[in-house]
């Protein structure tokens, strides 16, 4: 018995034929997709094993929800959604399990960031790409990850505040709160590591 | 100082996230606010970062092992879980000592048949796996013995082993 290849087949078909209980046509999209799931996962979680994990569990909802995908945005998207779901409820489930973060706190209790002074030099001036990725890694590790998860779907995902409010389920009120905060401490937090880099501390 | 719903506004005008009326008012705020017009930079500046830095990422997995898990697990999930027995423990530990028994037993044989010296033996039938027999060839002694119950009266009124 010979493989169906399915290396040229466009996305749409492929949907079609797995919907149809095609295994062979799934695997191919999953080889297709899987990066880009694994990286909003990793994005998310910034754990490597869950970020795994998660990506796994999200292919396998993937499938068995895959008689709903009505092809109304494309299969990476829909799929994007799922991981971004199964992530929140695993960093929901992690918060749960450990007190608040001194980040939301600050959130609740009148937000530093209204107080911050304003960054009046890109810190980001001049980097290569590569140095700015790992700064901004850096950086995001060190956001709650409600505020890391509002800028990723904000500017990763590109979604409009109200989808964010919808995803994250609070109000779009809170995600321009969660979303100017982690902007503005952002931009503070490249500040110190444009300092550290140069030996100003 | 610009208050919290003015800073809030200048974010979603970057976004564009405003009505157009409100985008306006913002958009007239920024000609004449030096403070409002540093604080729209910063965020943009950051806005910007984060899209530039995005980068492309692999899953460190191959795709046949990574397509393997989810294919296990896909599998695992559509299959009927059978419903769970009774005395599942009894019966997991009767599986085990059975085999067990029977290894440990043509072991032992096995151990004893080596012995080529005409002192005592060991022997089982292979037509009944559940009786031993124990010879001394010195003393001329045998001994019979069933690993199960006896099931007739004159078992039940005899020891266990038969003394020839």
């Amino acid at each position: 018995m010979t493989e169906k290849d399915y290396s040229t087949t466009d996305d749409q078909t492929l949907v079609r034929a797995a919907q149809k209980g095609d295994m062979t046509a799934f695997e191919e999209l999953v080889a297709r997709h899987r990066d880009k799931i694994y990286a909003r996962a990793y994005s998310m979680v910034r754990n490597e094993e869950e970020a795994i994990d998660l990506s796994q569990e999200a292919w396998v909802k993937g499938w068995q929800r895959l008689a709903q995908f009505q092809g109304e945005s494309g299969f990476g998207t829909w799929m994007t959604r799922i991981v971004i779901n199964l992530c929140l409820d695993h960093l929901r489930k992690q918060k749960r399990q450990r007190s608040e973060s001194i980040d939301a706190m600050d959130e609740e209790s009148g937000g530093v960031e209204r107080q911050m002074p304003v960054v009046t030099v890109n810190p980001t001036a001049g980097l290569e790409r590569g140095e700015l990725r790992q700064r901004i890694d850096r950086a995001l590790g060190q956001l709650s990850h409600e505020h890391r998860t509002v800028l990723v779907l904000h500017e990763f995902e590109e979604m409009e505040y109200k989808e964010i409010a919808k995803t994250m389920g609070c109000s779009i009120g809170t995600v321009m709160s969660r979303l100017f905060y982690a902007r503005r401490k952002l931009a503070a937090l490249l500040v110190d590591l444009k300092k550290d880099d140069l030996g100003m501390t | 100082m610009i208050d919290y719903d003015s800073q809030l506004k200048i974010q979603a005008y970057l976004d564009g996230e405003l009505p157009e009326a409100e985008a306006q008012q913002v958009a007239k705020r920024l000609a004449q606010d030096q403070e409002a017009v540093l604080l729209l930079s910063e965020l943009r500046n950051t806005r910007q970062a984060m899209v530039n830095a995005q980068a492309p990422m692999a899953l460190p997995e191959t795709r046949e092992f990574f397509w393997s898990k989810i294919e296990r697990e896909i599998g695992r999930q559509e299959s009927p879980q059978p419903a769970p027995r009774r005395n599942s423990m009894l019966a997991a530990w009767r599986r085990m000592l059975v085999p067990a028994g029977a290894v440990a037993a043509v072991g032992l044989v096995c151990m004893l048949s080596l012995v080529s010296s005409p002192g005592p033996r060991m022997e089982t039938a292979l037509a009944d796996s559940g009786a031993f027999t124990y010879r001394d060839y010195n003393s001329g002694a045998t001994l019979v013995w069933l690993s199960y119950p006896a099931e007739n009266e004159f078992a039940d009124s005899e020891p266990a082993g038969t003394v020839q």
